[in-house]
């Protein structure tokens, strides 16, 4: 995949630049290469670039003065939280500011009795149920990189996790942000009433992946934890029984808090890596998680064993919070697990409908010989978020490619089926150029007019999630003929 | 008046008043058109002909509907297989007065929550997908028939509360969710305000759930002494009666359960129909809900969503206080009943800060550059 092109003007003006940042914040500027290189890539790691600089700003007055500046100077604007996004929301450009958000981290206001907390961008996920557990709370959405991601970061892709059929995504658990716009403006949208006054651009801001806009506070709802959460594993020989069965569960009425699937090569992944007491030989693996009051997960639980059963399938509930947590380690170890089969592997993450799942592993399986690479499925049985691991060895000459290739085919599949390209980790670099595959020329053009709204110059994270530059003075009817692309004379990468 | 049965007229009629430059109020049942700016004498583009469900998916969670499918209709549908929609539309055609059929589309766009949002969010929250014209004369969807989708920018929030500012509406598909086998409400009575919400809020910051919480005062609610705290939960036989066991806990043992299921009407505004004057609907954070009513200081209002929204009826030499006071606890006051002199001087809400109403100026255009739809109406 190529990066966009440098503009080695603002490269030559780099000296002037940073000394216009150092005077907006005088402790918070990286310049050097060294301290550079820790900025250059987030998790999608295969790709990096120096940035032109980093700077970190520790209040909202300083973040409307940089982005004053970088408009008036036109310079581009990549925003960054704990650098931990898996498409490269994050990936810095030579001819670009790096405004990383990691110093604005306090917790503002720890609001029980309305079921809410006022953050800066910086604090991380867990810190946010950390901050309120000893109230008997938390924070719903729980990406696997919770630990580190920062809540601006999950604002800007709209983060999952494994709770969301039945919690919802980031988007579901906020009620207000306060965000600084392109031309430095700050304006606060929503706020603990949730109500926002006019067009619901709350929900727009949520997963905009830092095209518009740079988020300086946010209100999250919290939730009472629930008194009861009890764990099922279910395996069966078949992934077609495994997908009938969470069909069945779905229609029964229950709503797990999580229902995990994986298939038997990353079973025996993450048995062979943590032992954490996965059956042997079984093709395809359920993890159920009902959580509630006593009455209403006893309830799930006698009901999705009897349908585990009439599937075809074994059932096994963990008998204590120790077994619970081992069998959940070992699904969050899947990505570690693969890694010990290879050197190196990459996580993609589309949607497909749940009925699609037996088709879509097959076709995918398919593939895998096609392009000689190892790979296993982990999915979000309940939401129908797939993640197939590919493995493979950058060393090895044309691997990382044909893993790319081999990747942006099951997103182009999920897409046939009538799912998407991505669930939960962002479009970002890593599957820009696919977005062609999901949506008409005029469906992308009326997003980008709607990037253009924010940020008329665009210059907030170029090159990521759309295939070609947005123009914003060409706004209005574009005429296409046949199959041609807008905006021909501008660079596609 | 022109009426269109498919997207293809849809897409003429939006590009032939493209050409004329001729905005247009969009209109399916007709009964919500009271609410916001009024629109004047303005020509009308008859959509109710876009009914009826396209596909019911039961066992993805989801299902496809034209916009103007009535909500009868579709809850009945989804009844059929012990579902229901993934959030609880409002009807206020009584409110209003209307005798029209209110539709899918037409709760969605006036972000039309009833009690149940308290427990299943909004419109915004399960609406996973569109189809639209724009004010180009372009068919586009936005978002996707899938349940988790970040692919892009999020439309389908935009489209819920736009009052049809944006596009012409073609097609929707919203989430839909198991529908509980029974619900049960308990009654809280002769409490005081402070009482009633601080109840409430017990309930809404438990584990239990709840599918409603409202506070009615007395003149909202005979019988009931100085007002009453009403608490609906849902679930499965058994899980429900232990969970109303749970509650009469919490409660102190001092409320009790009674037969009809008083929340549709409160959610639907119908308790304020028969009463005269403006009729506003007052979002706020839940726990400034006894102090908001205290200020207001009426006589008919009542606190649903454990507080976050108070309804009430007042006059409308009251209009600029109630505003006042919603800004004073940062809420925003919604004029949901008046007259049209009234909603064209007052608005559906407060103005918003310069910047912000100037970038929700700039998301309208970037649908409808020329302002062809319900133009002023939001």
């Amino acid at each position: 995949m190529l990066l966009p092109p440098t503009d080695s003007k603002i490269v030559a003006r780099r000296a002037e630049i940073v000394s216009a940042l150092q005077a907006i914040v005088p402790d918070g500027v990286v310049a050097d290469k060294s301290g550079l290189a820790t900025f250059d890539s987030d998790a999608l790691s295969a790709y990096h670039q120096t940035p032109l600089v980093c700077v970190l700003p520790s209040n909202r007055e300083q973040v409307s003065e940089i982005l004053k500046y970088a408009q008036a100077e036109g310079v581009p604007i990549v925003p960054r939280g704990a650098g931990t996004s898996l498409s490269g929301g994050a990936l810095p450009r030579q001819d670009g500011i790096l405004i990383g958000m990691g110093r604005m981290k306090r917790i503002l206001d720890i609001d029980c009795e309305n079921g809410c907390v006022v953050v800066e961008p910086g604090v991380t996920n867990l810190n946010i149920t950390k901050a309120v557990e000893a109230n008997g709370f938390y924070y719903a959405p729980d990406p696997s990189s919770q630990v580190a991601c920062t809540i601006g970061g999950n604002v800007a892709e709209n983060s999952g996790g494994l709770h969301c059929l039945k919690y919802g995504l980031t988007t579901n658990n906020l009620l207000g942000v306060t965000l600084v716009l392109p031309g430095g403006e700050i304006v606060t949208i929503g706020g603990k009433s949730g109500a926002q006054g006019g067009l619901d651009l709350l929900g727009l801001v949520t997963g905009s992946e830092g095209l518009l806009g740079i988020v300086v506070e946010v209100v999250v709802k919290i939730l009472r934890k629930a008194p009861v959460t009890r764990t099922l594993m279910a395996s069966f020989d078949t992934v077609s029984e495994a997908g009938a069965c969470v069909a069945a569960i779905i229609a029964d009425g229950v709503v797990p808090a999580a229902m995990e699937f994986m298939d038997g090569r990353a079973a025996e992944a993450i048995e062979s890596y943590n032992q954490p007491g996965y059956p042997k030989g079984a093709e395809a693996i359920l993890i159920i998680d009902a959580d509630g009051v006593e009455a209403d997960v006893s309830h799930a639980i006698s009901r999705v064993i009897t349908i585990v059963a009439e599937c075809g399938g074994k059932t096994v509930e963990a008998t204590d919070e120790k077994q619970r947590t081992r069998i959940w380690s070992g699904r969050k170890a899947a990505f570690a697990a693969m890694g010990k089969l290879a050197p190196d592997m990459i996580c993609m993450d589309g949607t497909i409908p749940r009925h699609a799942l037996p088709y879509v592993l097959d076709e995918i399986a398919k593939l895998s010989e096609h392009y000689g690479l190892g790979f296993c499925n982990v999915f979000h049985a309940g939401d129908g978020n797939l993640h197939p691991l590919i493995i493979f060895d950058i060393m090895k000459p044309g691997e990382f490619e044909r893993a790319e290739e081999f990747g942006a085919d099951i997103l182009r599949l999920c897409v046939k089926v009538g799912g998407v390209l991505s669930g939960e980790h962002g479009v970002g670099v890593e599957k820009r150029d696919l977005m062609v595959d999901m949506f008409t020329t005029a469906e992308l053009e009326q997003q980008g007019r709607v990037k253009c709204a924010f940020d008329t110059k665009g210059l907030f994270n170029p090159g990521k999630v759309f295939p070609t530059l947005s123009a914003c003075v060409e706004q209005g009817h574009i005429h296409v003929h046949g199959a041609q692309l807008p905006h021909p004379h501008l660079p596609r990468y | 008046m022109s009426k269109v049965v498919n997207p293809e007229q849809v897409t003429d009629f939006v590009r032939a008043a493209r050409e004329a430059k001729s905005p247009f109020e969009i209109v399916a049942g007709g009964t919500r058109r009271s609410v916001g700016k009024p629109m004047n004498d303005l020509p009308q583009l008859d959509v109710s002909g876009l009914s009826g469900i396209i596909k019911y998916e039961p066992e993805e969670l989801i299902v496809t509907a034209q916009p103007s499918t009535s909500l009868a209709e579709i809850t009945a549908v989804l009844a059929q297989k012990n579902q229901r929609l993934g959030f609880d539309p409002a009807d206020w055609s009584r409110l209003l007065g209307s005798n029209g059929v209110a539709t899918l589309a037409g709760a969605a766009s006036c972000d039309a929550s009833g009690s149940g949002r308290l427990r299943h969010g909004s419109a915004r929250d399960s609406l996973l997908a569109f189809q639209a014209v724009n004010g180009l004369g372009e068919h586009f969807r936005g978002g996707a028939k899938v349940v988790k989708n970040v692919t892009g920018f999020d439309l389908p929030k935009l489209v819920c509360g736009a009052h049809g500012t944006l596009c012409v509406l073609t097609e929707m598909t919203f989430r839909v969710f198991p529908k509980p086998q029974f619900a049960a409400t308990l009654c809280l009575s002769d409490v005081t305000p402070e009482i009633g919400f601080a109840a409430l809020r017990k309930i809404a910051l438990s584990a239990l759930e709840p599918a409603g919480l409202a506070y009615l005062p007395a003149a909202m609610m005979p019988n009931a002494g100085q007002g009453a705290a009403l608490i609906k939960l849902e679930g499965a036989a058994k899980p429900l009666e232990e969970k109303l066991a749970m509650a009469h806990g919490l409660l102190g043992n001092t409320a009790s359960r009674i037969d009809e299921d008083p929340f549709a009407s409160i959610g639907n505004g119908e308790k304020f129909a028969d009463l005269p004057g403006h009729v506003w609907r007052v979002m706020i954070a839940p726990s400034d809900a006894p102090r908001v009513a205290k200020e207001l200081n009426l006589q008919h209002w009542l606190g649903d969503w454990a507080g976050g929204v108070i309804w009430l009826a007042a006059s409308p030499s009251d209009a600029s206080r109630i505003r006042a006071i919603a800004a004073s606890f940062k809420g925003q006051a919604m004029l949901l009943r008046a007259g049209s002199d009234a909603r064209a001087a007052l608005g559906l809400y407060a103005p918003q800060a310069p910047a912000l109403a100037a970038l929700g100026r700039a998301v309208k255009a970037a649908f409808d550059p020329l302002s062809l739809f319900n133009p002023g109406r939001l």
